[in-house]
């Protein structure tokens, strides 16, 4: 991939960070960027790549930074964007968020982040649980010896340390499925995915074996038990601790887990579903004076399940005022720094229907300005339910020590981009 | 950045870096070399303290060794003979026992830019390279190409290279990695690294071993490995075959492109690859960084170069979602033109209507143009569409559609008539009246109120910044005048007065002057030289598009080219069209057609080379159609031959003449385009049969020839090569 020079600077520019890997460019030349980047956004023609004589530019946003990479090669640019945003992941791993501040604060330990992370312009080693192994944040405390490269910088299992230990095992399995939909302002879906993840938190001793049985559809064709409830996924993605060839064979999920927080495998469903909390909404703009919104939110799932915190984003004109509200249940109201009315209903119960109501004044001095159509979003989360009915039917611990370990599985349904269109 | 006051401040750090007092306190001294490095950071120069930071290096404490490290490689390339004095503590721990520090020390050494410091490195570098810890041999190896681009021109040393190549067999992956990169940067003039069959096997078997980054960086090695056999190639191919589905994007879309390279004498397992890396692709459109969307989507673009209809039943997610930046929101507009087919051009259109009134112009003007594209398939269904926007009365919504009138009464002259009767409603002026006063020049004939917008238009015209509105409006008034003169004449002359006698541009002037000189000479000669074609259908053979094989784009798949829209390295792509061997096939149908063509009896010029070169996009063939003049006109006095359409392609193809497009083989006037390039010129010429404006010859083949930069010679030779490969055909043929 062959990064030049990685920076990273603030919004006007400046910058807070640079390394320059390979050498093969002025550092400088960073210079070019911000001209460039303010002149095409003006020309409405932005794009992720900048480039500026032979030099190109390949940038992320982060919060208040940019994240820029400097290559003179034709690479390939899907593994500069990945890398960047790994660096991302490291940081905030390191510095709980990652922003101008932190970045200020921290800047000895980005700095030896950035040594680790790449080498002449090669990505070396990115794995934020290892670099934590031996770069560590002890700022102003001072280190005699160094720290010996940890194993997992060398090992075969390249993601867990040999001779960990707890007192007590346990293993904790999250699986978290978000909806993204879009639904057009006359009420049709235009798209509905769900994507699921299955996220763990092990406390385990040793080296332990686990495997997880889900209710997949290609295994129980296989098995023959084709008339249990069964799930077909779709773009199975896994941790590099699963064994895929396993996996390939016979629907095995095995792996070794690293510790504490990970990621274990993520899926896709395209399969339409009902969708789980469903708009009506009526928005009457009478200019010059007021506006008036209906919203009718309808819950379609089972009875026995209960969408938490669930918060309906309405939007309205910016220059609205004077706002009145009426609903049935929760509680509305006004956000003017987003244009919308935020409307939140602590617990929403299956097969319900809820109503809200607002009226807004405007003035009578119309603005020019063109407002976008905003939809309206929705945020909402389903404890102890997967839309796509995935289960885990069993996860089994096996450690050489044969020490007892509980497994503990929680189920989430949330909403990812959940958008309605409006009118 | 100087800082004001900024002298004070180094050597204030100075002084508190060379007081013995401070020195002895460990945490205090480190906290002031952490002072250093700040101000360095924020653009501060603190050259000056080299020396006080060389002395800081000999500690214990490994963060202030990193630090000062850090320093050093910054201001190393200014401060050369002070940076040797600290060569030797590195090399101190270049021999510790904690392989960390060895490591850092190696790594920092090279990072040294500054000349002679080959001779110190080398030593450490090799011993490196045999390290028992594996941290100090990926350093050392990538250190071998730090130390080669210290000294680009020396000599290759061929023992480093050797151990490098048989480092590539360590049992650590990322070792293994950087020897690759490493001798890849080595032995760049000689064509870097060389991918024989035990080297590629090995990485074929470590593949799963190694990380995400390196596995797409080897993918990309692996392009330059040909296998024997199919046998192998196959073997090769299973063996990757779960790649295409990796949870990474950058790792699927390198290892399509592997397979796409290695499988491009079998379509069939091409297609195959492609089908399977479309979910994966398709997961990257709706990634939640958009940089890898955008990404993402411009292979999207790519793959539908060659195979338009594979995501066609996945149009919906290419739906624009509300947040997402202009850049992606342009390319998914672009994708879902392409995507447009019978089952879904309602729903497309619908989605494309509710983006032209989007906040921001130039993503409402683009999904305008959209639904252009569109109208010159479902014409009427977007007309609907365009009319209704209109009613908006928004300026660039307006501009943007009359734009898009005139460019589909330019396609599609069936849909002229619904457009003039649409423009008759709408005309109150909109912003951009170029369009609009083209379509009321050329089609004034069926708007009844044309010449009163006209007129409103010459009214105004001291008010009129633009130059090309006003040529616009100049010539549309003289075609109007020809249609209409009783309505016009009045205001014509108004207009031809102004400009003659009060106009200061140069060009509006000399416009004027023309066109007053042109109706002058009467108004027979003046329609002959202002009407032209009111529509071009030849054109439409151009704007079907074509599948093109994938070769075509396939060696700049997976680079920045796809990104930034245009091919950066046209080098390879050539190298690929000329590479391609013609199939077999067409060999076996032409056997002699090359001699004939070269020994042709009416080839007395001396012979002249045609070449192929990069293939030209319709686009610009159409553009530089357009603009040409052509050169020379030229009855064969035979007719086409009578093959298939395939076969005269190949045959064209044969003698170095691409075929950019053609009509169907029954259609009457049957036509196609060619161009080919020769010594420094592009030729691009016209077949004809049948044209209507010239009956008598019918059943001749016409060919009109373009060129730029011209060149006599090389159309004559261009012409008698073409002349020989028809002709060939037209004996097998018959």
């Amino acid at each position: 991939m062959a990064a030049s020079a990685i920076f990273i600077l603030d919004l006007k520019g400046k910058v807070l960070i640079c390394r320059n890997y390979m050498g093969n460019v002025n550092i400088n030349e960073i210079d070019n960027f911000m001209p460039i980047m303010m002149k095409r956004e003006e020309d409405a023609d932005l794009s992720p790549v900048v480039i500026h004589g032979s030099t190109h530019f390949l940038w992320i946003k982060h919060s208040n930074l940019y994240l820029v990479a400097i290559t003179k090669k034709n690479t390939n640019a899907a593994l500069v964007y990945s890398f960047l945003y790994k660096l991302v992941e490291v940081f905030t791993e390191y510095f709980k968020s990652l922003e101008e501040e932190s970045i200020r604060d921290n800047f000895v330990t980005v700095y030896e982040l950035m040594d680790e992370v790449m080498d002449f312009g090669f990505p070396q080693t990115t794995d934020s649980k290892i670099l934590l192994e031996y770069i560590t944040q002890r700022g102003h405390k001072l280190e005699v010896g160094a720290p010996r490269p940890p194993a997992t910088v060398t090992n075969a299992v390249s993601w867990r340390s040999e001779g960990i230990k707890y007192r007590k095992n346990e293993v904790f399995m999250d699986v978290i499925e978000s909806v993204n939909l879009l639904v057009s302002a006359t009420g049709s879906v235009l798209r509905s995915e769900i994507l699921g993840c299955i996220k763990l938190k092990v406390v385990l001793s040793g080296m332990p074996e686990l495997r997880l049985g889900l209710n997949d559809k290609v295994l129980f064709e296989i098995t023959g038990r084709e008339k249990s409830k069964s799930v077909e996924l779709e773009d199975v993605k896994f941790h590099q601790c699963v064994r895929l060839s396993r996996f390939e064979n016979d629907r095995t999920i095995s792996f070794i887990p690293p510790d504490g927080e990970s990621e274990l495998m993520s899926y896709r469903l395209n399969t339409t579903v009902k969708p789980l909390i469903w708009i009506e909404s009526v928005i009457e703009k009478f200019s010059h004076s007021r506006v008036e919104i209906k919203v009718k939110a309808r819950s379609q799932f089972k009875s026995r399940s209960t969408a938490n915190n669930v918060s309906i984003l309405v939007p309205v004109p910016s220059d609205a005022d004077s706002p009145k509200f009426k609903t049935t249940t929760g509680q509305a109201k006004w956000v003017p720094e987003k244009s919308a009315v935020e409307w939140n209903i602590k617990s929403f119960p299956g097969g319900k229907e809820f109503m809200m109501r607002a009226h807004f004044g405007l003035p009578s001095v119309e603005s020019d300005v063109l407002e976008a159509k905003r939809p309206i979003t929705v945020k909402f989360e389903i404890p102890y339910f997967t839309v796509s009915g995935i289960q885990v039917r069993y996860l089994k611990i096996i450690a050489k020590s044969g020490y007892q370990a509980l497994p503990w599985v929680r189920y989430i349904t949330q909403s990812g981009d959940y958008q309605l269109r409006t009118n | 950045m100087p800082y004001f006051g900024s002298e004070e401040m180094v050597k204030e750090l100075k002084r508190a870096l060379s007081n013995p007092n401070v020195q002895a306190d460990r945490l205090r001294y480190k906290n002031y070399i952490t002072k250093v490095i700040r101000y360095m950071t924020q653009g501060l120069d603190v050259s000056a303290l080299f020396m006080d930071m060389v002395k800081a290096s000999a500690t214990v404490d490994i963060a202030q060794k990193k630090l000062v490290y850090l320093y050093m490689c910054t201001y190393a390339s200014d401060k050369p003979d002070l940076a040797l004095l600290a060569i030797n503590t590195l090399r101190k721990d270049c021999a510790d026992p904690n392989p960390m520090v060895r490591g850092l020390a190696l790594r920092n050494m090279c990072n040294f830019r500054m000349p002679g410091m080959t001779e110190y490195i080398e030593q450490p570098i090799v011993a490196g390279l045999r390290d028992k810890a594996s941290y100090v041999r990926r350093v050392a190896v990538l250190g071998c190409a730090k130390m080669h681009s210290l000294q680009p021109n020396t000599d290759i040393d061929g023992t480093i290279v050797n151990e490098l190549y048989a480092l590539l067999r360590d049992p650590d992956p990322v070792v293994v990695v950087n020897c690759l990169r490493a001798l890849e940067e080595i032995l760049k003039d000689e064509g870097g690294v060389v991918i024989n069959k035990p080297i590629a096997h090995h990485l074929l078997n470590r593949m799963k071993d190694l990380d995400s980054w390196a596995q797409s960086e080897v993918l990309t090695f692996l392009l330059r490995y040909r296998p024997r056999s199919d046998d192998e190639l196959f073997d090769i191919l299973s063996l990757l075959d779960s790649f295409l589905q990796s949870a990474h994007a950058h790792v699927a879309v390198a290892t399509l492109r592997l397979f796409l390279q290695l499988a491009s004498a079998h379509p069939a397992v091409q297609a195959d690859a492609l089908l399977c890396t479309s979910a994966p692709l398709l997961a990257t459109c709706g990634a939640a960084s958009r940089e890898l969307r955008f990404a993402g989507l411009c292979h999207v673009q790519q793959v539908m170069r060659s195979q338009p209809g594979l995501f066609g039943t996945h149009y919906k997610r290419f739906f624009c979602g509300y947040s997402e930046p202009t850049y992606i929101k342009f390319r998914k507009m672009e994708i879902l033109v392409e995507l447009v087919n019978d089952e879904n051009v309602a729903l497309v259109l619908e989605e494309l209507r509710s983006y032209c009134t989007d906040v921001s112009p130039e993503l409402a003007q683009a999904a305008i143009a959209a639904i252009g594209r569109i109208a010159q398939t479902y014409s009427e269904k977007c007309l609907d569409i365009l009319t209704g926007l209109l009613a908006l009365k928004q300026d660039h919504i307006t501009s943007a559609v009359i734009q898009m009138f005139r460019d589909l009464v330019w396609f599609c002259p069936q849909s002229t008539a619904a457009v003039c009767q649409t423009v008759e409603a709408c005309v109150d002026s909109p912003q951009d009246s170029e369009a609009l006063l083209w379509l009321l020049g050329e089609h004034g004939d069926q708007i009844s109120s044309a010449p009163y917008v006209m007129e409103g238009y010459i009214d105004g015209l001291k008010t009129e910044l633009s130059s090309a509105v006003k040529m616009e409006l100049l010539t549309a008034s003289v075609k109007m005048f020809l249609c209409r003169p009783a309505e016009t004449q009045d205001m014509l002359g108004r207009l031809l007065h102004y400009c003659i006698e009060e106009e200061s541009d140069v060009c509006v002037r000399d416009r004027a002057l023309l066109c007053y000189r042109l109706l002058q000479r009467g108004v027979e000669e003046t329609r002959k030289v202002v009407t032209g074609p009111k529509s071009d259908p030849s054109m439409s053979v151009l704007t079907g598009r074509q599948e093109e094989p994938i070769s075509q784009w396939a060696s700049t798949f997976n680079t920045l080219g796809p990104l930034s829209g245009c091919d950066l390295c046209p080098q390879t792509a050539v190298i690929s069209a000329a590479d391609q061997p013609s199939s077999s096939a067409e060999k076996e149908l032409l056997p002699e057609s090359t001699d004939v063509t070269l020994s042709s009896p009416d080839d007395t010029e001396e012979e002249i080379s045609l070449s192929l070169g990069p293939p030209l996009s319709h686009e610009t063939f159409e553009k530089m159609w357009l603009d040409l003049e052509i050169l020379q006109r030229q009855t064969m006095g035979f007719p086409r031959p009578r093959t298939a359409l395939d076969t005269l392609q190949a045959a064209l193809q044969l003698v170095k003449i691409q075929t950019l497009a053609f009509t169907p083989g029954a259609t009457v006037p049957w036509k196609a385009y060619i161009y080919t390039r020769s010594t420094g010129t592009l030729i691009l010429a016209e077949l004809l049969q049948g044209d209507q404006h010239a009956p008598g010859i019918d059943e001749s083949l016409v060919v009109s020839v373009k060129q730029q930069p011209v060149n006599q010679h090389a159309i004559r030779g261009f012409v008698s090569i073409l002349k020989g490969v028809l002709q060939t055909l037209n004996v097998d043929s018959s």
